[in-house]
């Protein structure tokens, strides 16, 4: 298994589905657009790498999923968030900022 | 954690499932995709082209996604079930016989713990409840302790103070009458704010008002669920009616909930008045002279502020007695103590050692279980080395087999975790019969999930117990050593010496659960044969309060009892009949401080003189209860001056160096020096009140015409069985008075037997247990030297080879088999004479060291280990030793 194309951190494509899944429950392909959309075209996901990541966060009980009907009426597996998932995202968010700040700081010594 | 291996269980269970959902939902991404591409302007089919090349390998995609959603060890735990349930089928005896061990082990403990878990447990059903205390007041120095003052509430209910509210409660009871048969029902006063108070409002209709705490306003009352159904059919129109209570009518106002919970008032503190339950309140509305007077008749119930601690509370408490008692009585210089009490604990508190006991000897008979269990498991993993060394030649790793037995055991405690969930089931409900407020406490099925959870947990921990010891040995088997020397007997020394100390702890357990079932049995036998000075046998008793107009004066009250008592001695099968304020097994209303006729200034004395319990007796009493004279003479019907008959206790307290017949003629008081001196015409032997068990109180007894009382028992002792009296007694009470109920009419034998019966039952079942872990006790035993017999054929037969006689065979396998015994038995009794020692208050009469429960116990164990080691040993004798070195 191959690294997604922007080569996202370990552990990012989780804060990422996270994140985009606090705004509101939604179906895999919608995740990879909306990170797409705000990420202005930055961040790709690749499914390839998408449903096993939503798989491993439903299984450690982060998100969970539900068949539901999409916008253009087909049968689709929506994913929402779960309340230890919020508390994770929340954890993941301050690491994150944590670790973006140093990275920062260490840029701007050099 | 749970919800991972769930979500993990549902994934593998669901294994094609998921597979075909991995497909739609992908399916439904490249849809999408294409959707999003013609929008982009594409054509249909190049859409779908494009969309397709995005989205790379849809195979590699599930792949991954495989890896994840399977879960190996979930695969393997399967496997190992599946494993574990072919060999537990295939010995069915085996698996019978651990799985009732289990069952047994696991059944006692919930059933217990159901019952632990409604009394000490569960939630109290009022709002807040850990915030609501009662208070006791008390004079440590002199060992004495009271309820409240109606006065404290109202005093109470203004003060700015630590609680948010208070409550007061007095208990009673009324005689209910008309429509239908007139009734005794215990009942309380209550303050209006009662039920607002409890946080548990009214099921019908309302609860007080607050001008409804002024006399002549009080004639409101809220009725029980239970009495509501009961007398009234459960019917919704009572409300607004008017229903009489001793004589007066009174208005029903309210139908309380089904679940309210109230604390009667010996529960509230021992000095109140006793109603075993309340089934109608009352506006608690302090007449004139009650609230001149200086009762500490009230239960007080507070309700803590949510930001305040209870010590806070209760130094303000101590604060307020300490005023009343400079101010009540300045001279005294006693210091009121105050202690504020959770009314959980009111619930519980008197039987919580008890229970906790009995919750103790469950346990060990569940660890008995365990043990009993490990060594089974062992012997048969002993047997089943041979597979193991297979097994780990052909590379299963050690974490493997260990799983693979601990498998095993949580199934076979999953089994027993079910049959015992039945077992305790079964027998919750009897368990409930232990107390009534246990039972209300209950409260229907007494199986909640907390106590199933808790079956669940300790079948699941006990399987991880007995099943690690095995599992562990399992794990260590050397492949090598094991295949060489066949799958004869890999177990070897060491287990088998492994085996017996499990022994040692199985019988050490046993024996302190024994001795301690031992203990109390003889405790009770004493308790039971005790001597109480009064007649039990064919005695009978009835219990009957008057009220209304026509029993207002003391006149009309001691001729109803004396016509009452005349005309019952004239039945055929009567002996002697009587009339007593108080049953001697019920404890006594009233507590006086008996002063000499020369004492004169209260203050100085009152403190050195003793305190007596008073009871009105009619003449015929005495001899009614048989009732021991030791000097002087009963009471007449012509008695004028003020005449008393006080118990030997009572007369070595005031006279201690003089002989009981020159007290007769000497002249006491009750209560204060100014009292009218009343003379001593007889001394009577003591009784033993209540439960027997609390120390000997003096008594002093009047006669009914001189000190009035509404309530009286008559107490009747036939010629034949009590029993048969039961319908004229009844008969007589109606001709004399036909709207007077009888509260209850027990026989005296009854009265005392349910006196004892807490401490029958919890005799009864820790024997059980005790019998039970006996029994496993000896299994075990037999198990484990026939086992061992069986390893060592050859080593036998060698011995008698060279010269052995069968006698010494069986000599040897006996003192082989009974060495841990011993062992066991001694630690096990000294144990239990340690748990006796800090047990001290629950026996009666006994020492923790009684050589007779302590000996008897011994022996028991003795006899049954030597039978469980005579069969094996016997079979070993009778081995022939030229098959057995030939094979």
């Amino acid at each position: 298994m191959t690294k997604p194309k922007s080569d996202l951190l370990q552990g990012t494509l989780d804060l990422l589905i996270l994140k985009t899944l606090a705004l509101e429950p939604m179906h895999g392909w919608g995740i990879t657009q909306r990170i797409q959309q705000i990420s202005s075209g930055a961040l790709v996901v690749n499914q390839g790498s998408l449903y096993p990541a939503l798989l491993r966060l439903e299984q450690r009980g982060w998100i969970d999923s539900e068949w539901g009907v999409s916008e253009n009426n087909r049968q689709a597996k929506y994913y929402k968030l779960t309340r230890s998932g919020r508390k994770q995202l929340a954890e993941e968010t301050e690491n994150w900022r944590r670790l973006s700040t140093a990275i920062e700081q260490i840029l701007q010594a050099s | 954690m749970l919800r991972k291996l769930f979500h993990r269980l549902r994934t593998r269970l669901r294994g094609r499932k998921i597979e075909g959902e991995l497909d739609r939902e992908l399916q439904f991404h490249l849809e999408m995709e294409t959707v999003e591409n013609v929008r982009r302007g594409m054509s249909e089919e190049e859409a779908r082209r494009v969309a397709l090349l995005s989205f790379g390998g849809v195979e590699r995609t599930k792949e991954a996604y495989r890896d994840i959603a399977r879960f190996r060890r979930l695969e393997e735990l399967w496997q190992d079930a599946r494993y574990g349930a072919r060999m537990l089928l295939k010995t069915p005896g085996f698996t019978a016989a651990a799985a009732l061990t289990l069952a047994l082990g696991v059944g006692a403990n919930t059933a217990v713990f159901s019952v632990v878990y409604a009394t000490l447990l569960k939630p109290l059903p009022y709002p807040e409840a850990e915030r609501i205390y009662t208070v006791e007041i008390g004079i440590p120095e002199r060992g004495l302790s009271f309820a409240g003052r109606i006065q404290d509430y109202l005093e109470w209910r203004k003060a700015d103070t630590a609680f948010s509210a208070v409550a007061a409660l007095q208990t009673g009871g009324w005689n209910l009458t008309g429509n239908g048969e007139p009734e005794r029902v215990g009942g309380a006063r209550v303050s209006v704010n009662f039920f607002e108070f409890l946080g548990v409002p009214t099921a019908l209709g309302r609860g007080f008002a607050p001008e409804e705490e002024t006399p002549g306003a009080d004639k409101v009352i809220v009725i029980s669920d239970a009495l509501w159904r009961r007398r009234y059919g459960a019917d919704p129109n009572l409300v607004g009616r008017t229903v009489e209570l001793n004589g007066q009518n009174h208005l029903v106002v309210g139908i309380a909930s089904p679940s309210l919970l109230v604390p009667t008032g010996t529960q509230l503190h021992s000095t109140l008045g006793f109603a075993p339950r309340i089934d109608i309140w009352k506006p608690l509305a302090p007449t004139q002279s009650e609230l001149e007077g200086e009762n500490f008749n009230t239960g007080l119930l507070l309700r803590l502020k949510a930001n305040e601690s209870a010590e806070h509370g209760r130094q303000q408490l101590e604060a307020f007695y300490y005023d009343y008692g400079r101010k009540a009585a300045p001279e005294m210089k006693v210091t009121l103590a105050t202690r504020l009490i959770p009314i959980r604990e009111i619930y519980s508190g008197k039987f919580r050692l008890r229970l906790l006991l009995v919750f103790a000897a469950s346990e060990i008979l569940l660890l008995i279980a365990c043990v009993t269990l490990a060594n089974m498991l062992l012997a048969r993993i002993a047997g089943r080395s041979g597979e193991f060394a297979i097994r780990t030649a052909l590379g299963a790793g050690r974490i493997r087999l260990l799983t693979q037995v601990l498998t095993e055991s949580a199934m076979l405690a999953v089994a027993g975790g079910f049959v015992g969930t039945a077992v305790a089931y079964s027998t919750a409900g009897m368990l409930a019969a232990y107390d009534p407020t246990a039972e209300k406490l209950l409260g229907g099925s007494p199986l909640k999930l907390p106590v199933l959870l808790f079956a669940m947990l300790i079948a699941l921990l006990t399987s991880m117990v007995f099943g690690a010891v095995p599992a562990w040995r399992a794990s260590r088997a050397n492949a090598a050593q094991a295949l060489k020397e066949g799958s004869v007997s890999v177990s070897g020394g060491r287990t088998a010496r492994f085996q017996f100390s499990l022994v040692s702890v199985q019988i050490a357990l046993g024996t302190a659960l024994l001795a301690s079932a031992g203990l109390l049995l003889h405790s009770f036998v004493r308790l039971s044969r005790f001597d109480r000075g009064y007649e039990v046998e064919r005695t009978l008793a009835l219990d009957l309060n008057l009220s209304g107009r026509s029993y207002s004066t003391t006149e009309q009250r001691v001729e109803f009892y004396r016509q009452l008592t005349e005309n019952i001695r004239g039945l055929p099968g009567v002996e002697a009949v009587g009339a007593v304020s108080d049953l001697p097994a019920m404890g006594v209303s009233g507590m006086q401080t008996i002063f000499y006729d020369t004492d004169t200034d209260f203050m100085s004395v009152v403190m050195q003189r003793p305190g007596a319990g008073q009871r009105s007796a009619s003449p015929g009493y005495f001899a009614a209860s048989l009732t021991p004279l030791k000097a002087g003479r009963f009471f007449t019907e012509h008695d004028q001056t003020p005449v008393a008959v006080i118990s030997e206790s009572l007369a070595k307290r005031l006279w201690p160096n003089d002989p009981l017949t020159s007290v007769i003629g000497r002249a006491i008081r009750e209560g204060d020096v100014t009292e009218p001196l009343v003379s001593i015409v007889g001394v009577v032997g003591d009784v033993r009140l209540g439960s027997v068990e609390r120390e000997l109180l003096p008594q002093l007894y009047r006669p009914h015409r001189q000190r009035d009382s509404s309530r009286m028992n008559v107490v009747v002792r036939t010629s034949g069985e009590p029993g048969a009296l039961a319908a004229s007694l009844r008969s007589e009470v109606r001709k004399l008075a036909p709207n007077l109920p009888i509260g209850t009419m027990r026989s005296m034998k009854e009265i005392v037997s349910a006196s004892i019966a807490q401490r029958r039952f919890e005799m009864l079942l820790t024997l059980a247990f005790a019998v039970i872990a006996l029994l496993l006790g000896v299994v075990g035993v037999y198990g484990v030297v026939s086992y061992s017999v069986a390893n060592r054929t050859r080593d036998i037969a060698l011995r008698m080879a060279l010269g052995a006689t069968p006698r010494d065979i069986a000599r040897w396998v006996l003192a082989h088999g009974l060495r841990p015994v011993f062992i066991g038995a001694v630690v096990g009794l000294l144990g239990a004479v340690a748990i006796a020692s800090s047990l001290r208050s629950l026996l009666f009469a006994v020492e923790p060291t009684d050589p007779l429960a302590l000996v008897a116990v011994a022996l028991i164990l003795l006899c049954a280990s030597l039978l469980a080691c005579y069969l094996p040993a016997r079979r070993a004798a009778g081995l022939n030793p030229a098959d057995l070195l030939r094979n």
